[in-house]
């Protein structure tokens, strides 16, 4: 919870890796937005990680859906990987569970 | 029966002997005995015409409708039951008009004779009416003496005797007949008003609607209903149809029961009484209509919604002790089928809403001019310290002492019947980065309450939505604007209402959105939606801004 909020992006096995910390709220979601669609502009693969994520609201989902639903627009990889638990818990809250390719890390992403 | 009912002996003394005491005494007791007037009646005409040593003997009676005589009973050789002597017409019609004995020895030189019946040849007639203290009721009549005698006036004194107790007996027959008739109708009455009175719903304990209906007489042109939905709201309405009769109590009774058909189905009230009104619109008679105020209370959000089709004002008295006057914003039903009736929402937080039929303001204070809804207020002021249900009956017993003239009705919507406790809030500026300690105040509060880590969780996430919806839609963005978060806790629900002062939005477009479609904007309303058991929008009590109302079941 202590957590600062921020997203750093990283080249990781191939992929484009935007790492999210904290509370991801109306407050700075826009940033987040910005770094993902910044990062589909710049490779064929994105991968979020939300390990590190205690808390998401609407528009922090909002991002994740722009985000994949561009990468889908182009036939971009784009998926969510380790999502903690509160994460995962709205993304059932709005049915998107089933929506997002989710991973349990990036071997898995990577073996997708 | 009283001293009406007592026939009188037209003209002077009459002479009578022993015979005619005798008759006197087996025709009064003969009618005394009777439950059957007219079979005695026919007996009598047979032995009047014996002891008359007449021919023929009849009885007419005047029918009230256009003042004739009808022949009810004779005896004779020709039968002319059912004969009609105009009013005034004949000897019978003299008779009557001149409540006297008439004594027409030849018919031949009395112009008012109507001449000879179905071949009887009439030579001379003696005609008595039937005197009551209301009047003549009908005529005694014999005719033709046998032998070729002429009648004399002995015999006139005779029948006009005879006269009294055949009057008595008639009028008491008629009498009985009327209190039979108006106590049938009385019986009837009354059964209706029980029947109305079982469309009434049952007073319930511990309920937020408490209502009374006083009609103007046996029977009400008034009605009211609630009725509990599945989803927990209780749907209520409150008719006043036009007139007080009979033709008002059946059309109340179709009004109410398409009411309570239509609020069933949980159907927004505006599309309610637009239904409702399009049925009456085919059923009604012309000049016939119903004001009706229906709609839904949530005890968890406590939030009202309601339409009004031409009902007196709805008197929404708050917390604070100020009164809003929520007036009606369609026509009565059963005007016009096209008619639109706008929902109009009101929350109680705390306060009451009271609605009454035109009956309530037009009852007649002391200086017999109505007291209008400005007496109402008063009337709602004086007892504001009151039980809700106390309060209702303590308006009633006012009223009562006033003058009511038309049927009465009240119903009375109220929150405090399980006060809900204010756990605390917090107020601050539409800024977003300030979402970070409405998260934390939800969670405190939601923790304490009871609620597990996940129930906390979502409803922070919910509460962080409705704050982040007011700053980008409310607000627009501007952080500058005011935002208040409150935390109630009653026996069955954590409430949170959260207040903004922006331009008032319209609630009726904000619903969820469909799930299935993928897109990034417009999730908030749904998480709150599948997190909280209740939500709804409202206007704030002093009009200014909205109020969002959510709540969520204890665990």
């Amino acid at each position: 919870m202590t957590a600062a909020n921020d997203c750093s992006v990283e080249d990781k096995q191939g992929f484009l890796v935007v790492s999210v910390r904290g509370e991801v709220d109306l407050s700075w979601s826009q940033r987040l937005r910005k770094q993902i669609l910044d990062a589909l502009a710049t490779t064929r693969a994105v991968v979020v990680d939300l390990s590190q994520v205690s808390y998401i609201d609407s528009s922090g989902i909002a991002a994740l859906v722009e985000g994949f639903q561009n990468a889908r627009g182009k036939g971009q990889h784009f998926s969510l990987v380790a999502v903690s638990k509160p994460v995962h818990a709205v993304l059932e809250l709005a049915r998107l569970d089933r929506v997002f390719p989710i991973h349990a890390n990036l071997e898995d992403a990577a073996r997708a | 029966m009283s001293a009406n009912a007592t026939p009188r002996v037209s003209g002077g003394l009459v002479r009578i002997g022993p015979e005619e005491i005798g008759i006197l005494a087996d025709f009064s007791h003969a009618f005394a005995a009777s439950l059957d007037v007219g079979e005695t009646l026919r007996r009598a005409v047979s032995q009047i015409a014996e002891h008359m040593n007449a021919e023929a003997a009849a009885v007419f009676l005047v029918d009230p409708a256009d003042g004739s005589s009808i022949c009810r009973a004779s005896a004779g050789p020709v039968d002319v039951v059912g004969m009609r002597v105009e009013r005034g017409k004949g000897i019978v019609g003299r008779a009557i008009a001149e409540n006297r004995v008439q004594l027409v020895r030849d018919t031949a030189t009395d112009p008012d004779y109507l001449g000879d019946q179905k071949g009887f040849h009439t030579r001379s007639i003696l005609s008595a009416p039937l005197d009551t203290a209301d009047g003549p009721i009908g005529a005694l009549q014999v005719l033709n003496k046998r032998d070729g005698a002429l009648f004399d006036s002995h015999d006139a004194d005779v029948l006009r005797l005879l006269a009294v107790p055949t009057a008595l007996a008639l009028n008491n027959a008629r009498l009985t007949r009327e209190l039979v008739e108006q106590n049938r109708i009385k019986r009837e009455f009354q059964l209706a008003r029980q029947m109305q009175k079982t469309l009434l719903p049952a007073r319930r304990k511990d309920f937020p609607i408490v209502a009374v209906n006083l009609p103007a007489r046996e029977i009400s042109g008034d009605f009211y209903d609630y009725f509990v939905l599945a989803d927990g709201r209780i749907g209520f309405c409150l008719g006043d149809v036009s007139g007080k009769g009979m033709d008002a109590a059946l059309l109340m009774v179709r009004a109410s029961s398409c009411l309570r058909w239509a609020g069933k189905d949980a159907m927004p009230p505006e599309e309610w009484l637009r239904r409702v009104n399009i049925e009456l619109c085919e059923t009604v008679t012309r000049g016939m209509f119903v004001c009706v105020v229906a709609g839904y209370y949530d005890p968890t959000t406590s939030v009202i919604e309601f339409a009004n089709g031409g009902f007196p004002p709805l008197l929404l008295r708050r917390i604070d002790g100020s009164v809003l006057e929520l007036r009606a914003e369609g026509p009565p039903l059963g005007i016009l089928d096209v008619c639109e009736f706008p929902s109009q929402r009101v929350a109680l937080a705390g306060g009451s809403l009271y609605a009454f039929s035109d009956g309530v303001t037009d009852v007649r204070g002391p200086d017999r001019v109505p007291i209008g809804i400005e007496g109402v207020r008063a009337l709602i002021e004086r007892v504001a310290a009151l039980s809700p249900r106390a309060r209702v009956r303590s308006i009633i017993g006012q009223l009562r002492k006033m003058s009511l003239a038309d049927d009465t009705t009240l119903m009375l919507i109220s929150d405090d019947q399980s006060p809900a406790r204010y756990l605390g809030g917090i107020a601050g500026y539409s800024d977003p980065d300030n979402l970070r300690l409405v998260r934390r105040a939800v969670a405190d509060v939601v923790k304490l309450v009871g609620f597990d880590e996940r129930a906390c969780h979502c409803m922070v996430l919910a509460v962080d939505e409705a704050v982040a919806n007011v700053i980008r839609h409310a607000y627009q963005g501007s952080v500058e604007g005011r935002v208040e978060l409150s935390f109630w806790l009653d026996d069955s629900y954590l409430r949170f209402e959260l207040r903004d002062f922006a331009e008032t939005v319209d609630f009726t477009r904000i619903r969820p959105r469909d799930l299935s479609e993928c897109r990034p904007g417009g999730l908030g309303i749904n998480l709150i939606d599948s997190v909280m058991d209740r939500w709804s929008f409202s206007e704030p009590h002093d009009g200014v801004g909205n109020l969002l109302t959510m709540c969520k079941h204890l665990p």
